[in-house]
């Protein structure tokens, strides 16, 4: 019994219709291509050549190495192929060599992958702050003007609450910040303000510049809680972190558009990746700052982890936040308390306090603030510079 | 009009592929997708193709995809190098002041809607010269840079006339690519022209404008008589209307994939195309009423595996937010709950529009065509050996690339 098929040459587009017969010889064969009406040889192919090419499922593509790049035997029908192929064994094996190197492909890219995303995730704190070092300081004080212009328009206006560099207040932070950043080698110059504002928060911007908004500078109950979130802020300048995250957020995002073959980076899978990724090293970051504000009070008379205690007062991680952790811009303030009070331990005793007790009330009434309403600032000044 | 060769009668495109094929190569693609961290869409793509490709038969003889995952994956790579400079100059512009950010946006922005032009031929490049049929390969020639320049100074045209310069566009470009295209050594022709789409263009656009114009009219009717703009009711007349312009756009896509495929010649060989605009609208409703029900199952499921994994927080009838986020003891559980419900819901959407929409669109025009004159191709030859072209890089990195 003949098989019939169809034959295309791969040099003209002509149809042939075919009978195929196998012609065994003692180590190897040869495929017969005969025309299917008179019988006459249209071609001869040896069983070596062959290999089968991905086609639909009832159907057998034949091609063989030395031929027309598009000339082929096509056999239909379930028997007919399971015929040929115990005919010809080869026709398997070289099928499944060509799935194990797919696969051995697939398998190889995955791990290049896997190593691009790990070198990725350890490598980029590293590789940022380098980058970081090689971003001239000008272009990232223009950098922090524009972001300081940026917040002007979005929290309508900026206003600082006490403009005379002279006043008692301003020369007690600007004595501060110099203690602060004494031993960091940054080459900015650094610029405290506090600003009037209903959003209690305090943050650094590339270039030098630390805004404590006065919502917070209400709710602060000590020098040790204002001086610890100040020195965490201008540890974000010392460390230059906001440029820092601005080099590893492009990073991910090209990461991410990378995996995900959406170098556009708009959809979901994108953001969520990517915050994901910045959110942990914006932890790093926060750390950091931590530890640089523990460092400053080693120098100066008070107890960095206060600041803790002022931003849990501010707002407390519930269980949304706990669940939600590996999704947050900052550790949870249990660890961070935790860390403060172990980097605080070896401190040396008759420093220098940060602010006088006189000092103090100037910063606590630079907003206006109601003063008396608190009454506590004195008392704490005065415990702490025993 | 045409020459026809010899008695020829015209002969029906056949697609014997089906849905449950294509679903079960899809779903195994996906399973595959999680542990390559997304490189098997590649291969998935490949699959998916030559499923399309070697199920669609004319005249006895199915096409054949020969290309492989390898190339795709490589194509990817350059792209992604072309990219990388683009995406430099992005983060330098987004450290800039407000006014040079937001103008070095609006020209990236112009920069990748030109680029998608020269992508999209780019991809029509690498399945054409990938495609065979009775042994003899397919082609395009004519430059991806020309079709970029083309489809851009169209689109501004577009805008300027408020999208009734589209017939035109749409005509320019079709003939652009079909003059281009190549079966082995015979050159494709194209006799379409803006007068086939103009009547129904134009007919649809007013259509849309009327519907809309009611919709949004009748809609802030009812709303100023209510005198609350949270009335759902109010809300109703926009989103019948928005159903309207979709059946209508769907009805002109029909009307003009038929006449512009119906105006491609291949030698004495005519092609004929019909697509139903019914049929069309009908895949649409098919795909949202198997994404409704997709959803329902996966909110269902997603209930009662939470219901398992936090039962306290459902305690007495309600739910607890605070209860069940207590009970999620930790981030790393929250956080893959959360991917895991993220990709189930994207795997569902992407599995429905595929088996809805892709497949129908593919099915419609296979089914649709027929082509008279077919033997005239018999004395075709093949052309050269495959020029080197590299994946379709653009055109994955852009997402601009169908089927």
């Amino acid at each position: 019994m003949t098989i019939v098929g169809r034959y295309y040459d791969g040099q003209s587009a002509t149809v042939h219709t075919v009978a195929l017969h196998y012609l065994a010889e003692y180590d190897s064969g040869t495929l017969l291509i005969g025309d299917a009406a008179d019988g006459s040889e249209i071609a001869r192919w040896a069983a070596s050549d062959l290999y089968l090419v991905p086609g639909r499922r009832d159907e057998m593509r034949l091609a063989a190495s030395g031929q027309p790049a598009g000339a082929r035997v096509v056999v239909r029908g379930a028997d007919t192929i399971a015929r040929i192929r115990a005919t010809l064994p080869v026709l398997g094996t070289k099928q499944r060599r060509e799935t194990t190197r797919q696969r051995r492909l697939a398998v190889t890219a995955t791990l290049a992958l896997v190593a691009v995303i790990a070198t990725y995730l350890y490598g980029v704190p590293l590789l940022a702050s380098r980058i970081v070092g090689l971003v001239p300081p000008a272009w990232e004080l223009r950098l922090g003007a524009t972001v300081a212009s940026q917040l002007q328009s979005s929290l309508g206006g900026l206003q600082i609450c006490d403009p005379d560099p002279g006043s008692l207040a301003n020369r007690a932070l600007t004595r501060f910040g110099q203690a602060a950043m004494a031993e960091s080698g940054s080459p900015f110059a650094l610029d405290i303000n506090i600003v009037r504002s209903d959003i209690p928060n305090a943050f650094a911007l590339p270039g030098g510049q630390v805004f404590f908004l006065s919502a917070l500078l209400d709710q602060a109950q000590s020098p040790d809680e204002f001086a610890g979130v100040l020195a965490h802020e201008i540890g974000h300048v010392a460390h230059r972190h906001g440029m820092e995250q601005l080099i590893s957020s492009a990073g991910t995002g090209a990461l991410i558009g990378f995996i995900l073959g959406d170098m556009t980076g708009i959809s979901v899978a994108a953001g969520l990746g990517s915050t994901i990724i910045d959110a942990r090293f914006s932890r790093d970051a926060e750390r950091q700052a931590d530890a640089f504000a523990a460092q400053v009070a080693h120098r100066l008379e008070f107890d960095a982890s206060g600041l803790v205690d002022l931003l849990n007062r501010v707002g407390e991680d519930d269980d949304f936040a706990r669940a939600l952790a590996l999704l947050s811009t900052h550790p949870l303030t249990d660890d961070r308390k935790a860390a403060l009070d172990r980097l605080g331990q070896d401190r040396p005793s008759g420093l220098e306090p940060p602010f006088t007790p006189a000092e103090w009330q100037a910063i606590k009434a630079m907003c206006g603030g109601a003063l008396d309403q608190r009454g506590t600032p004195i008392n704490v000044g005065a415990t702490k510079t025993k | 009009m045409v020459m026809q060769h010899g008695p020829g009668r015209p002969v029906p495109v056949v697609f014997t592929g089906t849905r449950r094929e294509l679903a079960g190569l899809l779903l195994r693609g996906y399973a595959l997708l999680l542990p390559t961290i997304g490189l098997y869409r590649f291969w998935l793509l490949t699959w998916k193709r030559r499923f399309y490709w070697s199920n669609t038969d004319i005249a006895g003889d199915n096409l054949e995809y020969t290309g492989n995952a390898m190339q795709l994956l490589v194509g990817f790579l350059i792209a992604v190098a072309v990219f990388l400079p683009l995406y430099a100059m992005v983060f330098y512009l987004s450290t800039q002041s407000n006014q040079a950010a937001i103008v070095g946006y609006g020209m990236i922005g112009v920069t990748l809607w030109f680029l998608a032009g020269y992508a999209i031929y780019r991809a029509r490049d690498f399945r054409l010269s990938r495609t065979l049929w009775r042994g003899i390969r397919f082609d395009q020639t004519g430059n991806g840079w020309a079709y970029a320049l083309r489809r851009f100074g169209w689109s501004l045209l577009l805008i300027a006339t408020a999208g009734l310069a589209y017939p035109f566009m749409a005509a320019s470009l079709w003939r652009y690519r079909y003059v281009h295209s190549w079966y082995g050594d015979l050159r494709f022709g194209f006799f379409g022209s803006w007068k086939q789409l103009a009547l129904p263009f134009y007919l649809t656009y007013g259509a849309v404008l009327v519907v809309g114009g009611a919709g949004l009219g009748i809609s802030m009717a009812l709303g100023v008589s209510t005198d609350s703009l949270a009335e759902p009711r109010a809300y109703l007349p926009l989103v019948i209307a928005a159903l309207l312009i979709g059946a209508l756009a769907l009805r002109y896509q029909a009307r003009e994939l038929s006449s512009m495929y119906s105006s491609v010649r291949l030698g004495g060989a005519v092609v004929t195309v019909t697509v139903s605009a019914r049929a069309l609208i009908w895949q649409y409703v098919l795909c949202g009423m198997a994404l409704i029900a997709a959803f329902a199952v996966l909110a269902i499921g997603g209930l009662v595996v939470l219901g398992v994994l936090a039962s306290e927080a459902f305690a007495g009838g309600g739910f607890d937010l605070e209860i069940f986020f207590r009970q999620m003891q930790g981030s790393l559980i929250t956080l893959a709950a959360i991917i895991f419900g993220y990709l189930l819901m994207l795997g569902a959407f992407t599995l429905m529009t595929e088996l809805f929409i892709g497949l129908g669109f593919w099915r419609l025009i296979a089914t649709g065509a027929s082509i008279a004159g077919i033997e005239s191709l018999n004395v075709v030859r093949a052309r050269g050996e495959d020029k080197a072209l590299a994946g379709e890089g653009l055109a994955d990195a852009l997402n601009v690339g169908a089927y």
